[in-house]
């Protein structure tokens, strides 16, 4: 349909013990990349990762995908679209699975979608729906997040009602947490306190941690967690 | 806040595993280890030149990408000559990926031509855990005064992709070619990329 968006999803099926990676992989591994290859005019956004799991390995911690993981994208075909039976969206997809051991591999797909003036159920929609379920939703209004930075650690304090430990935290960044920390969350009156080592990594103060918090529950929201600076952060760093 | 006794516990054990922790600016721990000629080779007998420490693992696609494109033993070469010590360092636990036997490795490193400074086997994974070495490769660098100053990737470019080495800012050249001209590294931490090193479980 002319400017009307598309979901377009990657599948990956996972054999037993093999795992792919989230946008930020963790201590090792890469995250899977994607060229399009589209019709003039059509737009694709960057991939929707929906929320990792940790992965723990011998003394470290990747981010990523065990079993199955759709990695999906909206393509918005252009306002004026030619009349044309079928439209070919192509990709090629680079990425890396592990186990033991890693294996990167590269793919070609393609896909033939029909050009019709409306929309049509896909058979594999209970798979974007499920996946969707899985992509981190804005944060709450009511919620409120907030860290500070102390000697080897960011203590996160997220106001909120009815979170109950443990939750979990997955920095978009490298190199700013130690991944492979024990997590700890305590829950405080009116929400929880999570303690995020640093990472020796960190040589500068950051203004922000972003990331995905992960409940519980399963659901997942975007942060961005303000972090604020001791008032005499060398003497602090020190001790 | 209140006082917790718990928090003193927690300092405790923050005050004892940050003394473990090897983080640019500071002194690079001492370790020893043997290499595949069965020489013992001290980081601190180092003391007066500077010393590259390459994690590796023979069977991991990112050590692939950089010795099938001779890139890592042009490096090796590059800098030798130029008096670092080059330290290839093999964390490996026997029956995992990568681990070599002495004999294994000096066969891989002639049908390379491969040409580090030694090649420290380092099967228990002391020194690795002592680096916290997270990957194959993952690049240290260590100044004639025994200061770590380049901790991380060797390059930018996290892929497995031999093409995508030209294009790439090597990370170790860099902090080599500043520190020798005296200045400070740009690029002192980046994330090292690689397949996770081979502990023992």
């Amino acid at each position: 349909m002319r400017g009307k968006q598309l979901w377009i999803g990657i599948r990956f099926d996972l054999q037993d013990g093999w795992h792919t990676y989230w946008t930020n992989p963790g201590d090792s591994g890469e995250p899977p990349r994607i060229e399009w290859q589209l019709p003039a005019g059509f737009q694709v956004s960057d991939i929707q990762w929906p929320h990792p799991e940790r992965l723990a390995l011998a003394s470290l911690v990747d981010y990523g995908y065990e079993d199955h993981v759709l990695l999906m994208v909206t393509v918005r075909p252009p306002e004026r679209l030619r009349r044309v039976e079928s439209t070919k969206i192509a990709a090629q997809v680079h990425y890396l699975v592990c186990h033991d051991v890693c294996i990167p591999g590269q793919k070609h797909l393609e896909l033939s979608l029909p050009v019709k003036t409306s929309a049509a159920f896909s058979p594999a929609r209970p798979l974007f729906d499920a996946a969707r379920q899985k992509l981190p939703r804005p944060m709450p209004r009511n919620w409120k997040i907030s860290a500070t930075s102390t000697g080897d650690e960011f203590v996160v304090n997220l106001k909120a009602d009815k979170v109950a430990k443990p939750v979990q935290f997955f920095p978009l960044h490298a190199e700013q947490i130690e991944n492979a920390a024990p997590e700890k969350s305590t829950e405080v009156l009116g929400g929880l306190r999570l303690h995020l080592k640093k990472s020796e990594h960190l040589l500068r103060p950051i203004a922000r941690l972003e990331g995905v918090i992960v409940l519980a529950s399963g659901d997942a929201y975007r942060v961005r967690i303000p972090v604020a600076q001791p008032r005499d952060a060398h003497t602090q760093s020190k001790n | 806040m209140k006082h917790n006794p718990w928090w003193n516990l927690v300092a405790m054990f923050l005050l004892i595993s940050s003394c473990y922790a090897v983080k640019v600016g500071d002194s690079a721990p001492d370790f020893q280890a043997m290499d595949s000629n069965g020489q013992v080779h001290k980081l601190s007998q180092c003391h007066g030149k500077f010393v590259v420490l390459e994690w590796h693992n023979n069977g991991c696609p990112y050590t692939q990408k950089h010795y099938e494109s001779g890139n890592m033993q042009h490096l090796q070469k590059e800098w030798t000559s130029k008096g670092v010590v080059w330290l290839t360092v093999i964390s490996s636990a026997p029956g995992e990926q990568g681990y070599v036997t002495a004999q294994q490795e000096n066969d891989y490193m002639s049908k390379m031509k491969a040409s580090p400074t030694a090649a420290l086997l380092d099967p228990r994974g002391d020194v690795g855990k002592l680096y916290s070495a997270k990957t194959t490769p993952h690049m240290f660098v260590v100044n004639p005064a025994g200061v770590l100053i380049y901790d991380g990737a060797i390059d930018s470019k996290a892929t497995t992709e031999q093409a995508d080495i030209s294009t790439a800012k090597n990370y170790v050249s860099q902090a080599l070619e500043e520190s020798m001209a005296g200045r400070p590294v740009s690029t002192p931490t980046s994330r090292p990329y690689g397949c996770s090193v081979k502990y023992a479980h």
